[in-house]
């Protein structure tokens, strides 16, 4: 009852307008202050993934660019190797060992002919993207698992098939294919038995496992050209990451440009979320500004019932209670529907994502909630005061 | 509850009356509980300052007033607010309705401002005998003075006092009608045990006062 009298002394005298106006400019403001959480949740949650993790992005193969004046001399010291693996964008490296010993492979059946010199290199397991089992190698294993990269197979089959006049090979041909795999020594060819087991998007090179070429460098490799590594893999959580191509600028390192030019976009990612942060700001703060004219103009425009209602014996904490009711539940709404449409859009975005295979969380991120918790407490906070301050002055 | 005032008087009004003698003014006095104390002076002579001064309505005096030995200028928001709605009711001069509400909400919200004295019923009964019944729907602001004086009055009585300040209550009704309404302020402050201090022009008979006193 008491509510509903004050009701009618306090609301008579304020627009309905000027309410509409704040409400309005208070939701405009935190949709854009939240959607920027969000959207910068997305993407942390896009770099960090599992499932986008272990997409080809993630890998880099880096080695020295191939120029006039360091041609034979591109191998990767210790030392570089080591400064490399300190960088805060590197996850982890992997020294890509290269064979030191002649090799060729030719057709171990005369249905399909062909014979190439080749070369072999290999990685430890954990930079690859191809799980099988075949791929291991002991001193029983009958044949050498091999992983070649997924672009040679295109090359064949698109390149130099078609203008040679010779068949396609699918992978699962390619992968039934007996290949004669011959290591030259100085006392003659040794054979072996090859197998394909699989195509790598990452690394472009012909692989065998790490424990084979151990061995196999041991015995037939040159002894007087000891390993010295020229490629290194690397695990980064952002291979857009600026930090990352200046490194490699600085120290004249390449790798694929494909995966880095990602940098350039994500720095304009970056700005946009900025953009949209410091507007969102901005206009909170102005929101937050309308709401406290509009607050204080409430009180002031019927200061004379507020004075007489005191005087009437109405404390002012029950006065600013009552306040506080009338404009704060319209923030928590506010509050509210901002999260849901952020959620519909999240929904959206995750759907047209799903369709480009990039993965984010159908859900809003812990943190939007929080965000929005930590505005709904200055919202209160501001209110708050401006209710007492304005009645304390009214009195 | 004790009202007591030491020395109190008004800083604007005081080489006026640092002058003249009063009983009230510049002296040390008690309002003991329960007593009936009528205050009678002329205009200007600062009825409307007491009764606001007592009130903390003001606070522009020297000297020292206190209700049960707590002085008034050191009690605060709350606490003034707790005593105006259990221990003080107060009848206003200038009557001082919401000219926004009806009569009827003009006393009902001095009536749940705390936790009710009376049921609302009690509003149709005092607003019979005063013979105000006919106007409770209408906004105060339309109401005749005469009626908006006996609305104050009715208001006044809805909540729990033990103390009940009146200025000039009767100033704008006729003989017959402030009969009416001293009967039923003395049988309200009967029934709570309570006192009153009257402010008024003149001499008059309409209870019986335990105490005279001239400002």
């Amino acid at each position: 009852m008491l509510n509903q009298l004050l009701k009618k002394l306090i609301r008579s005298s304020t627009g309905r307008s000027r309410f509409i106006l704040a409400i309005v400019g208070l939701s405009v403001a935190l949709l854009l202050i939240l959607a920027a959480v969000q959207i910068q949740a997305n993407y942390n949650d896009l770099l960090n993934n599992k499932t986008n993790q272990d997409s080809v992005a993630n890998f880099l193969v880096i080695n020295k660019a191939v120029t006039s004046s360091n041609v034979g001399a591109t191998t990767l010291s210790q030392a570089d190797i080591d400064d490399l693996k300190k960088q805060p964008f590197t996850d982890a490296a992997g020294v890509l060992t290269p064979s030191h010993f002649k090799v060729s492979a030719q057709g171990a059946s005369d249905r399909i002919p062909f014979y190439t010199d080749l070369f072999f290199e290999s990685v430890p397991d954990e930079f690859l993207d191809v799980n099988n089992k075949d791929w291991k190698w002991g001193d029983q294993s009958t044949f050498i698992p091999m992983i070649i990269p997924n672009m040679f197979l295109d090359m064949y089959n698109f390149g130099f098939a078609t203008s040679q006049n010779l068949p396609q090979l699918s992978q699962e041909l390619v992968m039934n294919l007996p290949i004669q795999i011959n290591i030259k020594t100085a006392l003659g060819n040794v054979n072996y038995y090859g197998k394909v087991v699989g195509f790598s998007d990452r690394i472009s090179s012909v692989l065998v496992p790490q424990s084979f070429m151990d061995w196999a460098n041991n015995k037939y490799g040159d002894q007087a050209d000891k390993a010295k590594p020229s490629r290194v893999v690397i695990r980064t959580k952002d291979a857009g990451n600026p930090q990352l191509t200046e490194y490699l600028r600085s120290h004249g390192l390449t790798t694929d440009a494909d995966k880095t030019r990602f940098s350039k976009y994500r720095q304009i990612v970056t700005g946009v979320v900025n953009v949209s942060w410091v507007t969102g700001a901005v206009m909170m703060l102005f929101a937050l500004l309308i709401f406290t004219l509009f607050i204080q103009l409430t009180i002031a425009s019927c200061k004379e019932e507020i004075a007489l209602l005191v005087t009437l014996g109405t404390a002012p904490k029950q006065l600013q209670r009552f306040l506080m009711k009338q404009f704060f539940p319209s923030n928590v709404v506010i509050v509210l529907v901002v999260l849901i449409v952020i959620s519909v859009l999240q929904l959206l975005l995750k759907k047209i994502l799903d369709t480009q295979h990039i993965y984010v969380n159908g859900m809003i991120s812990v943190y939007t909630i929080i965000a929005a918790i930590i505005i709904l407490a200055v919202l209160w906070l501001v209110n708050n005061y401006t209710i007492r301050k304005y009645i304390y002055q009214q009195r | 509850m004790t009202i007591s005032l030491h020395k109190i008087i008004p800083i604007p009004l005081k080489d006026k009356f640092l002058q003249r003698g009063s009983d009230v003014w510049n002296t040390v006095i008690d309002f003991n509980k329960g007593e009936w104390i009528k205050i009678k002076a002329p205009s200007g002579t600062g009825k409307t300052t007491l009764v606001h001064t007592l009130y903390k309505l003001r606070t522009d005096y020297e000297g020292k007033v206190s209700w049960n030995n707590k002085t008034l200028k050191e009690t605060g928001d709350d606490e003034l607010a707790a005593l105006r709605q259990q221990s003080a009711s107060i009848v206003f001069q200038d009557l001082r309705l919401f000219a926004n509400l009806t009569a009827r909400e003009n006393i009902e919200l001095n009536r749940v401002l705390q936790q009710p004295y009376y049921e609302s019923s009690r509003i149709d009964e005092m607003a019979a005998q005063l013979g105000v019944s006919h106007i409770l729907t209408q906004r105060a602001g339309l109401c005749s003075y005469g009626e908006q004086q006996r609305i104050a009055i009715i208001r006044a009585l809805m909540q729990p006092f033990e103390w009940l300040l009146m200025d000039e209550p009767f100033s704008h009704l006729d003989i017959n009608n402030t009969n009416i309404a001293a009967s039923l302020i003395a049988e309200e402050c009967t029934k709570r045990g309570a006192g009153f201090i009257l402010t008024d022009l003149d001499e008059d008979h309409h209870f019986e006062y335990t105490r005279y006193l001239n400002l």
